[in-house]
């Protein structure tokens, strides 16, 4: 009973001890094999509970925010300046006057907006009313409280326009409804739907790249031109305030 | 003795109707487009007073409404038109049936649309007319069902105030 007893303590692969360190030593190897992976998926969840939150991520996109807001600024003061070098028609942050809509029209025959300013504070017949997103219309009358603005959906509105992409030049031109038609001068052009629409700093009206629209639809099939429908960034039928730009040349 | 003037309210409501239009209240807009206001205030006028008063204030309302749009196309023609016609069908008749004025403003608001489109057609700048009258369509046929549902109500109000004032006007002048 005794020798059987010793008999089995002496075999080497009944010694504990001995496969403890041949499970740690294995550990090791594929530690090292797997260089320290383990180890940072371990690290994964040890620091999951204090990784960078909500509120840090909303400090980092406010900050992008800022840091394009000021290269926006940084760069529409280059081109004011280079304009101006140019003699070319500008709009600077001095020329704008805050308005707010009185009246409405926009889903009838009239596509016309009322404005709370008029000659009394310095409104003029062929300022631009841009709300946000983008151009609205053009003052056509005033009064000496109120201004009246033409928008570009009205029947007989036309404005020389551009596409961003490929800088093709069209005649975005009112339809009564939301939707102005961009009628291009050529049949052959890219032009795709979601193309942004720009004024055209071609155009004797307006400032120059003031945004407009999306392309929405494109026909090239209708005529011998092609002809796309825009949908306005700016949307008359929902904007409460805007503002009046004066072009200086 | 009357110290303050008198004021013709006949005369003076028709004041409201560019008021209206500048208001453009939602709750009587039918796919965001309002009634035609000016044909409520001239439908009684021209049954009351006749073809050749009924020419003249559509004359004026016309010129009242193009100046307050600045419009590129007129409204005169249409109106002119519906104030003659509306004027014919003054017989003596103390009133009409009130179904009559929907009738007739639905009729008046299909004859004003279609010559407003007419123009725009003829001497606007469109070449695509497939994407105007599709919208042009919206709107006549908006404003012929609100015009004709308001008619009835507005019209007959606005019949009862002329009349009664003309009846004044015909009893002081013969006292």
């Amino acid at each position: 009973m005794l020798d059987k007893r010793r008999i089995y303590s002496v075999r080497w692969w009944n010694k504990k001890k001995l496969w403890v360190i041949v499970l740690f030593l294995s550990f090791f190897v594929f530690v090292r094999i797997s260089k320290g992976s383990i180890y940072r998926d371990l690290y994964y969840f040890l620091s999951k509970p204090f990784w960078p939150g909500e509120f840090q991520q909303e400090i980092l996109l406010k900050s992008y925010e800022q840091e394009l807001y000021a290269k926006l600024t940084q760069l529409e003061k280059d081109n004011q300046r280079l304009r101006e070098l140019l003699s070319l028609q500008r709009v600077t942050n001095e020329d704008r006057i805050n308005a707010s809509v009185i009246s409405r029209q926009t889903s009838s025959w009239w596509n016309i907006v009322i404005l709370n300013k008029g000659s009394r504070d310095g409104v003029e017949v062929g300022d631009i009313v841009v709300g946000p997103g983008g151009l609205i219309g053009i003052i056509d009358n005033i009064s000496l409280l109120t201004s009246s603005v033409k928008l570009i959906t009205s029947f007989d509105s036309q404005l020389g326009v551009w596409t961003q992409r490929g800088n093709i030049h069209g005649l975005l031109i009112g339809q009564g409804n939301e939707s102005p038609l961009l009628t291009f001068y050529l049949k052959e052009i890219d032009v795709k739907v979601g193309d942004f629409v720009f004024s055209s700093p071609a155009s004797t009206i307006l400032p120059p790249n003031l945004p407009i629209g999306i392309i929405e639809t494109v026909d090239k099939e209708l005529g011998p031109a092609v002809v796309a429908t825009v949908k306005l960034l700016a949307d008359p039928q929902a904007i409460d305030w805007v503002q009046i730009l004066k072009m200086r040349i | 003795m009357r110290i303050a003037p008198k004021i013709n309210l006949s005369i003076a409501s028709v004041l409201i109707i560019p008021i209206m239009i500048f208001w453009n209240p939602p709750f009587f807009s039918l796919m965001g487009v309002q009634p035609y206001w000016p044909l409520f205030w001239l439908l009684p006028w021209a049954i009351i007073y006749g073809s050749l008063d009924g020419f003249v204030a559509g004359l004026f309302l016309g010129l009242v409404l193009d100046a307050i749009n600045n419009d590129f196309y007129t409204q005169i023609p249409g109106l002119v038109i519906c104030g003659l016609w509306f004027g014919s069908l003054n017989d003596g008749k103390k009133n009409i049936n009130k179904l009559k004025y929907g009738l007739l403003a639905s009729l008046g608001t299909l004859i004003c649309g279609i010559i407003y489109l007419l123009q725009i057609v003829l001497f606007g700048i469109h070449n695509e007319v497939s994407y105007l009258f599709s919208y042009a369509i919206k709107n006549i046929v908006s404003q012929f069902f609100l015009t004709g549902l308001l008619a009835p109500i507005f019209s007959s109000w606005l019949f009862l105030l002329f009349i009664k004032e003309k009846n004044q006007r015909y009893k002081s002048f013969h006292n």
